[in-house]
């Protein structure tokens, strides 16, 4: 899980290697704020995998690559 | 996970912010009252149940998502201290996690240029970089540190 410089440079690092996933830095952070906000909250509770699915889909990650089951 | 555990879950949790580091087991046995070897079978459930991450031989926190307890190529200024991350998902989840604006530095895995990224308001401050994951998410847990 990794940030680069571009697509371009993704392309050049997979080197023939199958792709997995590539989204903007920007959605990367909302995804962050959305999947991580709770972590170190005193009262933090286990997310269950459809709320940890619903927070994927409510950024816009869907299709096969993100479901997480 | 019963709730005993989740209490010492958030609880080494909090003193990893505290510190700015992973807790020893020691120091959360102190913080509760417990015995360390108490602490140590509490977070082996907890890293079987994947709510934190344990070095092998298990006495010791590698992870206590999305905050590392080992030197990483992802270093993150929030709130006053320089965290490392495990991978650029959690680096912008500490800033999440600790509720803070911040700064993300590491370098591109092709080219190795610097790359420095201001998170403010819960945004990155550029829009060209961009994250990659090889991995599909129903196999993050079957090699977390790959992941």
């Amino acid at each position: 899980m990794n940030l680069f410089r571009s697509g371009e440079h993704v392309d050049f690092w997979l080197g023939g290697r199958h792709p997995g996933a590539t989204i903007p830095v920007r959605k990367l952070s909302e995804l962050a704020f959305a999947w991580w906000c709770d972590r170190v909250e005193p009262d933090w509770r286990p997310h269950t995998r459809e709320q940890n699915q619903a927070i994927l889909d409510g950024v816009g990650l869907t299709g096969d690559f993100w479901r997480l089951a | 996970m019963d709730e005993q555990d989740i209490r010492l879950r958030n609880l080494t949790y909090g003193l990893f912010v505290r510190l700015g580091r992973a807790p020893t087991a020691a120091e959360v046995a102190g913080e509760l009252g417990r015995s360390r070897v108490e602490v140590l079978e509490a977070w082996r459930r907890l890293h079987d149940a994947h709510a934190l991450v344990l070095e092998q031989g298990g006495d010791s926190i590698r992870m206590a998502n999305p905050f590392s307890a080992v030197p990483t190529a992802y270093r993150v200024e929030a709130d006053g201290r320089w965290w490392y991350a495990n991978c650029a998902w959690d680096a912008f989840g500490i800033c999440a996690a600790l509720g803070a604006d911040g700064r993300v530095e590491c370098s591109c895995p092709d080219c190795g240029a610097p790359v420095a990224v201001e998170v403010r308001d819960e945004r990155a401050d550029q829009d060209d970089l961009v994250f990659h994951t090889l991995v599909p998410a129903r196999r993050w847990w079957d090699d977390i540190v790959f992941t």
